[in-house]
């Protein structure tokens, strides 16, 4: 069957090119999609052939044999259907990556414009770094404004009746694109929260855990499985879920939730109380202690548990002291009273968890990435630097392998590792050139050799970066798409090397049969100062209207391309058909066009003609119709004035001059002068003259047209100098 | 004097779509509570043209959409009158051909039924411009071939008569009322042609724009006349250009913005101006020189302006954003809420206070 390459049909070139191939080939990356097409032919199919057509779509053209000539097949030949390929990731449809492709434009370009001012003030103040203190802010600003377009964080206000029962709050579903954003946002583009920067991480995980439950179980799958019996569950502390779910959210800081559910506990019920004190009192300890668990960051959001410490002396001291009492209350004697088992064996599990006994840690987490988080908050909350934290991460992975990595994950080894193109790799893979065109900019952040990495112009791309390329290629996806052309220079002309040269192209590739696209064209090449190419496109737009017959529209353009050459061409089809028409009655139609020629000789090449030639028509009408030997001079001016004039072409001499007959034979007195009759009579000799050249168009005129004009003129300027 | 009515900066609603907007209307309403608005919609993923109408809630800011209408090509114009209580949507496409959708009585925002006149009857090539007689059944239609054709909208189909044809020698790219008898239109080189029915043949007086020698003429893209003074037609086109063309002056148009307009007039924009409305809602400043003085206009962009300017006044910003505006409307009946298409698939609808 043709088109599906079958690795079993030609086993001869098979070794051969497995050993040639330059990018090894992995097909378990992706599973191919199988796209049905309808083209309703009847077999046999005898040709497919398929070529891009616009964007995203294959043009594939199916073609039968050519029949027999006998047969009375009356079956089409072929036909061409398109295919829409999806772009493969079903997170983002199409109008959303559009809305945040829109969307980004703003942020984008104002960094640009901004990167080039302080680049130019570094200039002048001589300053050793191009980017002064503040720069980062301005990164941090544009990384605002992209997360925004990703997804609203806004999480709905809580419900004014909580229902204890609801664990988890219902949020949006969180998106991957808005988590890789983040993570590269914390990490490069805000300063500003380097020291609790582990703290940003938990926050991290607890908004994007979900994400992760798609390849492996997590502490989050594991919580709405446990939500959803939760309704069911008569005696909820007798049930060992209950506190494998509570360790669990312990060991990734959820606090607020396993305080919540420290809660339901049911020792807390009014006629439980009196009899389970000591219970009660235990559970209303660890909860307690929970609450007021020491965390160095600013601020922690309305609702949200927990001490908070800004200064690192202060969080170490309180850190002691809590863990202190944690120390104390697991060695209470209290326990031995408790006489619910579950209970007492939960609660001192979750005491481990908060004095960073390892293998409790590691029991109640699932994924790596969680066990790698319990690590800060309880084993080592004082780890500095991306090394350390990438060593542990690799213990973590080693105690917990994966089956198959999350895009996330990957990048998240990048950031650690710091590997510049892992991450962009994975970005790429993951999320498109749009995540690339646009992470690059957080990336040169981050620190001096990734930006150097980046920012280094390469031999092997062509003399352009690293960064330079991926903008080139983000540029090229919006290039393609009918709706999103328009805002693919912003990002090429910040390309320094090939950016100029592709917008020109795209440019001259877009389509001009629209006024309003070829309006919207025009004005990017004003913006650019691209005058040669904007007065080629106007050309191009001439040339297609006019010979789409719109003849008026045709000229316009020419006009505003000041293109003589095909205006003085078109000017030559344009007489032959004023030969034959102007008649008073067409003169109506051609009005329009007259009027929009102008009489000035600039930018018409030669059109001005009609101009003149339609003045003259008036005013001889005038004189047919009985009027003054004033109006007959003013008819004599505008003659002469034609038939001096360069572009009046040779073969409406003729027929000018018998048209003007009665001018020439006028009776009162002569009309023209003698040096006037002399031009009249050098034209008249000439074209004699050009009659002998093969090109030479014969007027349609009567016969003796010539001769009676020789002889209206010989009379005329024996009159004229007796006169004078 | 300044212009009061425009102190408070308005409020403004993005409403994001996930289709191009080709153009935008407000439907005439029925009653207060109805605020309905028509929009001419391509979608590029299924390549399919439609004109929708919604209903627009201000709190929360939310367009609802209401009906569909599939149309065979996309829309090159669409206008939005009333007719024996019926809101009705005059539609002309790329194809050529010109739909007629009329709402019900009871359920406005439903156009069930529709009245069609197919390509190439009218026109070669697309249509440029439709406009529906004030409170009339009949449209002229003007077309990038130099066709000007009169459509008559009847009961049950439609009739035309073709007033003029330049067999492309003059292309037409906008079309307005001015009064049951005659019409203004607009095209290249700045030029307008004012028409009347009872002198067919040709129009009535022409007019070509060529104040400036250092730039060239461009499109007149649009183009509105008062009620209250049908001798004054108001263009806008290329270059930021606003002007307006008094019948009674023929040969001395007032420039109101753009190239050429002189140190007193500040420009708003500098690109296309691609919609030209009198403002009725900016009271004038020039209360007393009524009769010469031209009225509040409002213009939208394809640098993202919109803004009303008025003759020897510095204009007011509305509205500016990153990306073109297309088209706009001003409603009839509350002209203190404008609507209008953004480039970038998105409406924007204004209140003023």
């Amino acid at each position: 069957m043709p088109g599906v390459a079958s690795g079993s049909g030609d086993t001869r070139g098979a070794s051969g090119s497995n050993d040639s191939s330059l990018v090894p080939y992995l097909p378990e990356l992706r599973q191919p999609v199988v796209y049905s097409l309808h083209h309703g032919l009847k077999p046999p199919i005898g040709r497919l052939s398929i070529s891009w057509s616009r964007g995203n779509n294959l043009r594939v053209s199916v073609l039968r044999p050519p029949s027999a000539e006998d047969s009375d097949d009356v079956e089409v030949g072929g036909r061409v259907v398109e295919v829409r390929l999806s772009n493969g990731d079903g997170e983002t449809g199409d109008a959303k990556w559009r809305r945040i492709a829109y969307g980004s434009v703003p942020p984008f370009a104002l960094l640009q414009s901004r990167r080039s001012s302080v680049a130019s003030l570094s200039k002048m103040s001589m300053s050793p770094s191009p980017y002064n203190i503040d720069w980062w802010e301005y990164v941090m600003e544009y990384s605002k404004d992209i997360n925004s377009l990703l997804g609203d964080s806004k999480a709905p206000p809580n419900p004014v009746i909580d229902d204890p029962k609801t664990v988890l709050r219902n949020v949006e579903e969180p998106t991957s694109l808005k988590a890789a954003w983040e993570l590269m946002e914390m990490f490069y583009a805000d300063k500003q929260c380097q020291s609790w920067l582990l703290e940003r991480l938990v926050d991290w995980l607890a908004d994007y855990d979900s994400l992760l439950s798609s390849t492996q179980p997590t502490v989050h799958s594991k919580l709405v499985d446990f939500q959803n019996e939760l309704v069911g569950l008569q005696v909820i502390e007798d049930n060992p879920k209950y506190w494998e779910v509570l360790s669990s959210a312990l060991a990734v800081g959820w606090i607020e939730i396993v305080v919540k559910m420290l809660r339901l506990h049911g020792s807390y019920q009014f006629h439980q109380l009196g009899n389970r004190e000591i219970e009660n009192g235990l559970v209303e300890t660890v909860s307690f202690l929970i609450s007021k668990m020491p965390r160095m960051r600013p601020e922690v959001e309305y609702g949200r548990l927990g001490e908070c410490y800004k200064a690192k002396p202060d969080f170490i001291k309180a850190w002691e002291k809590w863990r202190g009492k944690i120390t104390k209350l697991d060695c209470s004697a209290f326990w031995l009273q408790c006489d619910h088992r579950q209970t007492r064996e939960g609660l001192k599990n979750m005491i481990q968890i908060m004095l960073g006994n390892t293998d409790n840690i590691c029991n109640v987490t699932c994924h790596w990435i969680e066990l790698f988080i319990s690590h800060f908050l309880y084993v080592r909350p004082f780890t500095v630097g991306l090394e350390s934290m990438y060593s542990l991460a690799q213990k973590c992975m080693q105690l917990k392998p994966m089956s198959s990595a999350h895009g996330l994950i990957a990048i998240i080894l990048g950031i650690l590792g710091e590997n510049t193109e892992v991450i962009l790799a994975e970005c790429s893979r993951a999320f498109g050139p749009w995540m690339v065109a646009h992470a690059i900019e957080l990336l040169t952040t981050g620190s001096d050799e990734a930006e150097f990495l980046l920012q280094e112009e390469r031999h092997s791309l062509g003399g352009i970066s690293i960064a330079e390329l991926h903008r080139l290629v983000y540029a090229q996806v919006l290039s393609s798409h009918p709706l999103t052309w328009q805002i693919a220079p912003i990002y090429l002309t910040s390309c320094m090397k090939q950016g100029m040269g592709l917008l020109e192209i795209l440019l001259y590739k877009l389509p001009i049969q629209h006024n309003e696209t070829l309006l919207k064209n025009l004005e990017i090449c004003r913006l650019y100062e691209l005058d040669t190419i904007s007065s080629n496109i106007m050309k191009i737009a001439g040339v297609y209207h006019w010979k789409h017959g719109r003849k008026g529209s045709g000229v316009f353009w020419l006009q505003q391309a000041r293109d003589e050459i095909r205006l003085s061409r078109i000017a030559q089809h344009l007489f032959d058909s004023v030969g034959k028409s102007i008649s008073d009655e067409s003169f109506k139609q051609w009005e329009g066009l007259i009027e929009l020629l102008g009489s000035e000789s600039k930018t018409t090449g030669g059109l001005e003609f009609l101009h003149k030639y339609r003045d003259f028509k008036k005013s001889l009408k005038q004189v047919y119709g009985g009027k003054t030997t004033d109006t007959a001079r003013q008819a004599v001016e505008s003659l002469i004035s034609l038939m001096k004039n360069p572009s009046t072409p040779q073969r409406f001499w003729l027929p000018i001059l018998h048209d003007s007959l009665k001018l020439l034979n006028w009776q009162e007195r002569p009309l023209l002068n003698v040096s006037q009759t002399s031009l009249l009579l050098n034209k008249l000799q000439e074209l004699s003259m050009a009659k002998l050249r093969p090109d030479f168009i014969e007027a349609d005129l009567p016969p003796q047209a010539l001769s009676s004009v020789r002889l209206a003129l010989a009379t005329n300027l024996g009159r004229a100098i007796l006169e004078e | 004097m300044a212009i009061t009515a425009l102190s408070e900066p308005p409020q403004i609603h993005r409403l994001r779509q996930s289709k191009y907007i080709d153009a935008v209307r407000w439907l005439p309403p029925l009653s207060a509570l109805d605020r309905l608005a028509v929009i001419a919609v391509f979608d590029s993923d299924s390549d399919s043209a439609a004109i929708e109408t919604h209903s627009f809630a201000p709190d929360p800011e939310n367009l609802t959409q209401q009906s569909q209408w599939f149309s065979p090509s996309r829309i090159s114009s669409l206008k939005t009158s009333q007719s024996h209580h019926k809101p009705f949507v005059a539609a002309a496409t790329l194809a050529g051909s010109i739909h007629i959708l009329f709402g019900d009585s009871m359920d406005p925002a439903s156009l069930e039924s529709e009245l069609l006149m197919p390509e190439k009857a009218l026109h070669e090539g697309p249509i440029s411009c439709v406009d529906i007689m004030d409170g009339g059944v009949e449209c002229v239609s003007v077309g990038e071939d130099g066709r000007v054709n009169l459509v008559s909208v009847g009961e049950s189909e439609l009739s035309y008569q073709r007033i003029f044809d330049s067999s492309g020698l003059v292309s037409f790219t906008t079309a307005k009322w001015a009064s049951p008898s005659e019409f203004a239109t607009g095209g290249y080189g700045f030029s307008l042609q004012w028409w009347d029915q009872r002198k067919p043949g040709a129009a009535v007086s022409q007019f070509k724009g060529s104040w400036s020698q250092r730039t060239t003429p461009g499109i007149v893209h649009s183009i509105d006349i008062h009620p209250s003074r049908k001798h004054t037609c108001l263009a806008g086109g290329s270059l930021g250009t606003v002007f307006a063309w008094d019948l009674r002056w023929p040969q001395q148009p007032i420039l109101l913005s753009g190239v050429g307009a002189g140190e007193t007039t500040h420009s708003p924009c500098e690109s296309e101006v691609w919609e030209v409305h009198f403002d009725h809602y900016a009271k004038s400043s020039n209360v007393g020189n009524v009769s010469s003085r031209i009225l509040p206009t409002m213009i939208c962009s394809e640098d993202g302006i919109l803004a009303v300017v008025e003759q020897g006044e510095e204009p007011v910003e509305l509205l500016a954003e990153p990306c073109a505006i297309n088209s706009f409307d001003i409603d009839r009946q509350y002209p203190s809420d404008v609507i209008c298409s953004l480039e970038w698939e998105s409406i924007a609808i204004l209140t003023r206070s």
